[in-house]
């Protein structure tokens, strides 16, 4: 995964994101996960769109299959970003939540 | 510009456990050597297209590893622009030549994904996309799974429509000894397939493949044969998040208009092309960004049979990379000796009539990197 | 005065019935939640842990007030699921919240009462310099799968700003009772905590929490009758009840605190979100009486009062602990089982 100096820079940019209202735009079911995150498959994944116009991609957490669509409301939360070996330092992130 | 595809030689597309990078490699440039006639040591530089040797197997620095294998002190050089290598490999090489600085140039393009366990190919290709789609747990897939899921929402494009690329595909690849999977399948199949990422299935998707394809291209241009007049490339944001539109590759509009006015021709003149569908979703898309049909048609046009081979505009005869295959970095290269072959009227079964001038497109990622050739006789 | 200045919980929103989690294990599962008086306990999800719940209590606990947390100038996490045995929670936190890093920053283990432990210590550093202080209890609770620790061990976190200006409670005093007592450990390699089993109870849990609290109430000149409301550690629904009767409190006094029945036992933020929960309902100018406990063993006993200003914070937290008890969603072992895999790299 990313290295603690990766990690380090990446953490630092996190306050910039806490508790942030968005909407989705377009999102897609990852079932074949990539190598870290096979343990969360299957997991969904959208390009989120906040109101400054910002867009990112974002996987969701505590979603219902009815959450699944365009339009809707998410809001930032804060969980750990993929598996590391248990040598390696841990990644946390921004994910996003149906509300 | 015209410059002559002197030779080309394509190794078989499979999964081709006794064979490395090194041993493809070689195959396919003797093989175009041969094919070319030429001294090989009147090579003057080597280019060589690969994406992920480096990441699996810590091998990097392959522009002499396959110019020595040669037995060669030219020029190498090693050049990466995740799927479009081959293509950006045969570009870059181009530009040697029409600035007079090499005659004669071998381009091969090879990749070996088999070497290591599919979940570590998944996440070495997501090497072309961007940090935050990384950490989002994103695969190749499920980036264009969304921008299927966009162009279904914006244009009305079906499930059935995808699965129509893959059918003709491989319709195309059982004529095609060298295709990875030379068979023809049903839509139901596709349909019914396991889901990699909604929407996409498994068999809307390429499939990880080993193979190599070379050619030698050549400024002498005093004979007849198969040039390339046209060769272009355009990129665009690494992050799928940050287009301008998720329903349309800007890279390829702009380097196929480019690649087009080098050879002063016109979208309608092509009569055969090998497009990118690494997702079925792509050909769809590159059908309306090449400028076949109108935007958000492509779903249709695909259906009409245009592009099957006796329809109009046969696309993909290769078999495409669904079903000959797509190892990454020999793609590219591989599109360039599929219509080669056409155009001398050496395909064989798939052999489209009258094809005079034909068309690739070669992509990078999601569409961050396009290169564009225009081949005629 | 010395107090809260705002406070905040997080909840897990997955709920799993401990008659769900016998019955996984082939278990005889009749009356398993009224023996313990748990009913659901809460579960973290695969990419929670005692770093993000905190995290999450944090910014519940800066909502209500608009709370600038650029003011904070010390913070503790209590945890007994640390995520690194060594490398703080505490700067994590810090640096996910963007806290300045002008800052102390230490973390605290002592079983189920490291997060209270954090309150008894920052309290004492509140000064003209250090203005507002941040004290957490954060737990993914850890126990062998099958154990019968199984079905209460929950998952929550707590966040409590203090300060000596704007209190919507007080501190009015507290002290703390400690001693060497093996009821429930977890040595340094091991997956999975031990237990002494009914050991846990009278010498442990109950010597110290009665110990706790009746040197308090002798330091305080106060009596069970004076106080409004009562928290206590809850690691079940039964001990709680019965260390409250030993000592004089009754039951109503202890219902509004009481989560462990909802949520199960989420280890170092337990007694602190029965704290939350019940400043979320009481009125100004009320007595509460906590007292936490962690095994190895101790106890801390505090005594709060609250201010006019808690009113006005009830009307704006949203996310007070009832509305996040409520939003839950039932699910089965699969989760469960997903997440003993994945921690414990089986």
């Amino acid at each position: 995964m990313s290295s603690p100096v990766t990690v380090w820079r990446h953490h630092k940019n996190i306050k910039n994101y806490l508790g942030q209202t968005g909407k989705i735009i377009v999102w897609t079911k990852v079932y074949i996960a990539p190598a870290g995150f096979e343990h969360e498959a299957p997991y969904p994944v959208a390009i989120v769109q906040f109101k400054d116009g910002m867009r990112m991609p974002l996987q969701l957490v505590e979603y219902n299959e009815k959450h699944l669509k365009p339009n809707q409301k998410i809001i930032t939360v804060v969980r750990k970003l993929g598996k590391v070996k248990l040598d390696e330092v841990i990644e946390y992130g921004i994910k996003a939540k149906p509300i | 510009m015209r410059i002559k595809v002197a030779g080309v030689g394509l190794t078989k597309f499979g999964e081709l456990w006794d064979k490395s990078l090194l041993d493809l490699g070689l195959e396919a440039s003797l093989d175009a050597i041969k094919d070319s006639g030429i001294d090989k040591n009147t090579i003057d530089a080597v280019f060589v297209g690969n994406m992920l040797i480096g990441k699996i197997a810590g091998q990097d620095h392959l522009g002499p590893v396959i110019s020595s294998s040669l037995g060669l002190n030219c020029a190498s050089f090693r050049i990466e622009g995740a799927c479009a290598s081959g293509g950006l490999a045969v570009h870059l090489s181009l530009q040697g030549i029409l600035a007079g600085t090499y005659k004669n140039v071998l381009v091969v393009g090879a990749e070996k994904m088999t070497d290591a366990p599919s979940s570590q190919i998944t996440w070495a290709l997501m090497g072309a996309s961007s940090s935050k789609e990384r950490k989002a747990g994103l695969t190749f897939p499920a980036l264009y799974a969304l921008m299927a899921q966009a162009h279904m929402q914006k244009y009305g494009t079906t499930r059935e429509h995808l699965a129509h690329v893959s059918v003709k595909n491989h319709y195309h690849a059982s004529l095609n000894k060298k295709a990875h999977y030379p068979y023809e399948i049903t839509a139901e199949k596709v349909l019914n397939s396991s889901l990699i990422s909604y929407p996409i299935t498994l068999f809307d998707s390429s499939p990880i493949t080993d193979g190599a394809g070379a050619v030698i291209l050549s400024g002498d241009d005093s004979s007849k044969g198969v040039y390339i007049t046209g060769s272009a490339v355009a990129s665009d944001t690494i992050d799928l998040a940050n287009r301008s539109s998720l329903t349309e590759l800007k890279a390829t509009q702009l380097a196929a208009k480019a690649a087009l006015k080098q050879a002063g021709a016109e979208i309608s003149d092509i009569k055969v092309c090998e497009v990118h569908d690494c997702f079925t979703i792509a050909e769809i898309m590159a059908m309306e960004d090449l400028g076949f049909c109108p935007k958000g048609e492509g779903g249709k046009y695909i259906t009409k049979g245009h592009t099957r081979l006796g329809g109009k505009l046969p696309v993909n005869t290769s078999g495409g990379l669904k079903a000959c295959g797509h190892p990454v970095g020999a793609t590219g290269v591989k599109q360039i000796i599929e219509i080669t072959e056409q155009l001398r009227k050496n395909a064989g079964s798939r052999q489209v009539k009258d094809a005079n001038i034909g068309l690739t497109q070669n992509v990078g990622g999601t569409g961050a990197t396009v290169v564009v050739h225009v081949l005629q006789i | 005065m010395t107090g809260i200045v705002s406070y905040g919980t997080y909840i897990p929103k997955y709920r799993i019935k401990p008659s769900q989690i016998a019955h996984a294990w082939g278990k005889e599962v009749n009356e398993v939640e009224k023996a313990l008086g748990v009913f659901e306990k809460a579960v973290a999800s695969v990419d929670e842990d005692a770093v993000t719940l905190a995290v999450e209590a944090t910014l519940n606990a800066a909502m209500p007030l608009n709370f600038d947390l650029s003011k904070i100038g010390a913070i503790t996490v209590g945890s007994e699921s640390h995520p690194y045995a060594v490398k703080p929670t505490a700067t994590t936190v810090a640096g996910i919240l963007g806290l300045p890093e002008n800052l102390l920053a230490v973390d605290l283990e002592f079983a189920c009462k490291a997060g209270t432990s954090g309150i008894q210590l920052l309290s004492g550093l509140i000064n003209k310099d250090t203005k507002y202080v941040l004290a957490i209890g954060s737990d993914v609770a850890q126990s062998k799968p099958s154990d019968v620790l199984e079905y209460t061990a929950g998952s929550a976190a707590a966040s409590f700003i203090l300060g000596n200006k704007d209190t919507l409670a007080n501190i009015l005093d507290f002290t703390s009772y400690s001693s060497d007592t093996p009821d429930f450990w977890r040595r340094d390699t091991e997956k999975f905590p031990s237990h002494g089993g009914r050991f846990t109870g009278d010498p442990a849990y109950f010597n110290h929490v009665i110990s706790a609290s009746n040197l308090l109430l002798e330091k305080a000149k106060l009596k069970p009758a004076d106080f409004e409301f009562a928290v206590f550690h809850m690691p079940n629904g039964k001990f709680p009840k019965e260390a409250a009767k030993r000592l004089g409190f009754k039951d109503e006094q202890l219902k509004p605190g009481f989560i462990v029945s909802q949520i199960g036992n989420p280890y170092s933020a337990s007694s602190m979100i029965g704290l939350a929960a019940t400043l979320d309902i009481a009125n100004p100018k009320q007595k509460i009486f906590m007292c936490s406990y962690g095994s190895g063993a101790g106890s801390d006993s505090f005594i709060f009062e609250t201010t006019p200003l808690l009113k006005q914070f009830q009307k704006k937290n949203s996310k007070n602990v009832q509305s996040q008890i409520q939003n839950k969603q039932m699910i089965d072992y699969s989760l469960v089982a997903r997440n003993i895999i994945n921690k414990y790299r089986i």
